[in-house]
């Protein structure tokens, strides 16, 4: 089932963070939620479970506005990590899945498998502040996952975690939406979300500048990056084409932004020209290069 | 229903978690204690009021024992009586406070003995010697002990106007049933505070309101809680009743209860009352140092309740400021209670009471819910009333 963001719009005083904000995230899909700091997307999040009730717009689920009973079967990870600090972790987690709807039971066994899972079985009965930071990540989690959630909303959930807990966490999330769950993460960890996502949704300004299938995304950008390092060239060959833009310059390594119309092998003979070629690589560009343009245009 | 299960889900935690905490733990064994205290210190400081301990001297004259407690029975004393081998021993106890007083007389009755005591003579004891031993004298005179009987028995004391002994016993069981309410309102309802505060400060609030509804988790917070509060009175007025009983530290009045009754019904319109209050104000708070800050208001309107409670209204519980605050909310829970307990209001003003109270709290709990559940999310430390009442409606 989609979630579908239509035309929020959500003031603070002066301050507009969500303008006409629009988007839709597919199920069985991961879609990484971009945009810079103070751009609207914790506003849209915290739309889709009515912790903020937005001026126009709709956010809907399954093509109709969202219930409460809708949002039973949402799991959500907020920014601001927060759980019982003094509770203990298997009755946190199962007060968590309770108030999603699962009896006492369900929740306990779905606890049981989630904390199996994370290799936490046997902190169970442990004061949640008892647990390293690392460990409290996962059972903030499990929160989001005890109850077999329909829809993962997740705001900055690699933030924090140490290399071994972003692997498990995209692992995680990676296995969520192979079983037809709607995943919606935020980041700025770009690099991070090229590899893991199959759509983005990029926000500037409350309003989405880009959005839809990344590697459509980047085939349809109007630029070409090409890296190229020629040996003993100091990188200083190209300095005489004004058409090119060079965008980085390491010894002789260069990475050109160039229009997608570009002549290929015009360049590839310029290069050789140059010298010994040790690099050439030719491709849209990279996430991280697809952000900076749109939300920079 | 939905809401219902998820008001109930927060309730459970609440008494789960706080139940075992050892801020409870520590409430209940003080107020144990202190409830304990309040009713032997009346026994430590004037001694014991039901029992006397006399010495005996010997030798003793035949049946004086028998003769001493006959004598006491209309004075509903009983007596310890000991015997010491002479005079000397006997008042060597009496130094020590092993008796409180020492009877000497001959074996044979040839005179009427002498009563020993130390510094203030007990008029009852007194009395009882007296009795005694002209009892005892006057059958070894020749008179019949079924004659004597007849003829002791004193006459019957008719009390006119009020009884002064209950009047005391009411007073100090209504001062005991304010401190208690006052008490119970208060720390129960902080809890409420530190809760919500605690909540927000530690962020888990977002996750909680994601399935939620903010006056939800709110009004489950205050049954939660309310319930360990309820609990706790329970424990207090079982153990207050028991160690009446126990000691006989004074008769307790007939109205006492129906009081008590009415000290849990007043504990609920209270409790709810000011926690409602106290949510709110918790909300707008970012952090639990703020806490005592942000309960201030609440606080002093509490504190000048509880001395109006106090002062004027035991001072004339039918007094003018008596029944104006039976119409003032925040007092009414300390107001009612203590009228009650001298029989000093009517059904009729107690029920008008009630409901101005309920209706109090409605009227708070549709304001501060929208406080609440304004504020619950600010991220941005102390929020204003105005900001808050603000951020609800969008």
């Amino acid at each position: 089932m989609a979630l579908e963001i239509a035309a929020l719009t959500k003031r603070y005083g002066e301050v507009t963070a969500l303008d006409g904000a629009t988007f839709a995230a597919a199920p069985g899909r991961l879609l990484g939620f971009l945009g810079p700091n103070g751009a609207g997307k914790t506003t849209a999040m915290r739309c889709v479970f009515g912790l903020v009730r937005p001026e126009s717009g709709a956010v809907q689920w399954d093509g109709r506005p969202i219930t409460d009973a809708d949002r039973l079967t949402f799991g959500y990870m907020p920014e601001q990590r927060g759980l019982y600090p003094r509770m203990r972790v298997g009755e946190q987690l199962v007060y968590f899945a309770r108030h999603h709807g699962l009896s006492a039971r369900d929740a306990r066994d779905a606890v049981a498998t989630w904390l199996e899972r994370f290799g936490l079985a046997d902190r169970t009965k442990a004061r949640l502040e008892e647990l390293s930071h690392g460990n409290q990540q996962r059972i903030q989690l499990a929160a989001a996952l005890v109850h077999q959630p329909r829809l993962l909303v997740l705001d900055e959930p690699f933030s924090g975690l140490d290399p071994l807990g972003m692997a498990t966490m995209s692992e995680v999330l990676r296995e969520r939406a192979a079983d037809g769950v709607t995943v919606v993460f935020s980041s700025h960890q770009l690099d991070l979300v090229e590899d893991v996502c199959d759509d983005v949704a990029i926000i500037r300004a409350g309003r989405i500048v880009a959005s839809g299938d990344l590697g459509a995304l980047k085939a349809a950008s109007g630029r070409r990056h090409v890296d190229i390092e020629i040996a003993g060239s100091a990188g200083r060959w190209l300095d005489d084409r004004t058409d090119l833009a060079v965008v980085e310059r390491s010894g002789d390594r260069l990475r050109v932004v160039a229009d997608a119309a570009l002549d290929l092998d015009e360049l590839l003979g310029l290069a050789r020209k140059a010298g010994p070629i040790v690099r050439f690589a030719y491709g849209p560009p990279t996430l991280s290069e697809l952000f900076m343009e749109v939300v920079q245009r | 229903m939905r809401r219902l299960s998820a008001i109930r889900l927060v309730a459970t935690r609440e008494i789960r978690e706080r139940g075992r905490s050892r801020g409870f733990l520590a409430s209940v064994v003080f107020t144990q204690l202190l409830i304990v205290a309040m009713l032997l210190l009346p026994r430590v400081l004037g001694g014991d009021g039901s029992t006397i301990k006399v010495g005996l001297a010997e030798p003793v004259p035949t049946g004086l024992a028998a003769a001493l407690n006959a004598s006491a029975t209309p004075y509903k004393l009983s007596l310890i009586l000991r015997t010491y081998p002479d005079r000397a021993a006997a008042e060597a106890a009496l130094k020590t406070g092993d008796v409180e007083g020492v009877l000497a007389v001959p074996a044979d009755l040839s005179g009427p003995g002498e009563v020993v005591v130390k510094g203030r003579p007990d008029s009852r004891l007194q009395a009882i010697a007296t009795g005694a031993v002209t009892g005892l004298r006057l059958v070894a005179s020749g008179i019949s002990p079924a004659g004597l009987a007849a003829a002791a028995t004193p006459p019957t004391l008719v009390t006119l106007g009020p009884d002064r002994v209950t009047d005391d016993a009411t007073f100090f069981l209504a001062n005991i049933g304010v401190i208690l309410l006052f008490y119970s309102i208060y720390s129960f309802g902080f809890w409420v505070l530190t809760g919500v505060i605690e909540e927000k400060q530690s962020r888990v609030v977002e996750v909680v309101l994601s399935t939620v509804r903010p006056r939800d988790l709110l009004m489950g917070k205050v049954f939660g809680i309310g319930l360990l509060g309820i609990a706790q009175l329970f424990l207090i007025i079982a153990t207050a009743l028991v160690a009446t009983a126990l000691t006989k530290s004074f008769e307790l009045p007939a109205t006492t209860l129906p009081t008590m009754a009415l000290m849990l019904v007043w504990f609920v319109l209270g409790f709810t009352l000011y926690s409602t209050a106290f949510g709110a104000l918790g909300a707008l708070a970012g952090r639990l140092e703020e806490a005592s800050n942000a309960s201030t208001p609440i606080s002093l309107v509490a504190i000048a309740s509880y001395f109006v409670a106090i002062i004027a209204v035991t001072g004339e519980p039918d007094g003018l400021i008596a029944h104006l605050a039976t119409f003032f909310p925040p007092a009414a829970p300390m107001v009612v209670p203590i009228r009650a307990a001298f029989g000093a209001i009517g059904p009729l003003e107690i029920i008008g009471s009630a409901l101005v109270t309920i209706a109090a709290t409605y009227a708070l709990f549709v304001v501060g819910g929208r406080i609440y559940a304004g504020a619950v999310l600010g991220t941005t430390g102390r929020m204003k009333l105005r900001d808050a009442w603000r951020a609800a409606s969008r």
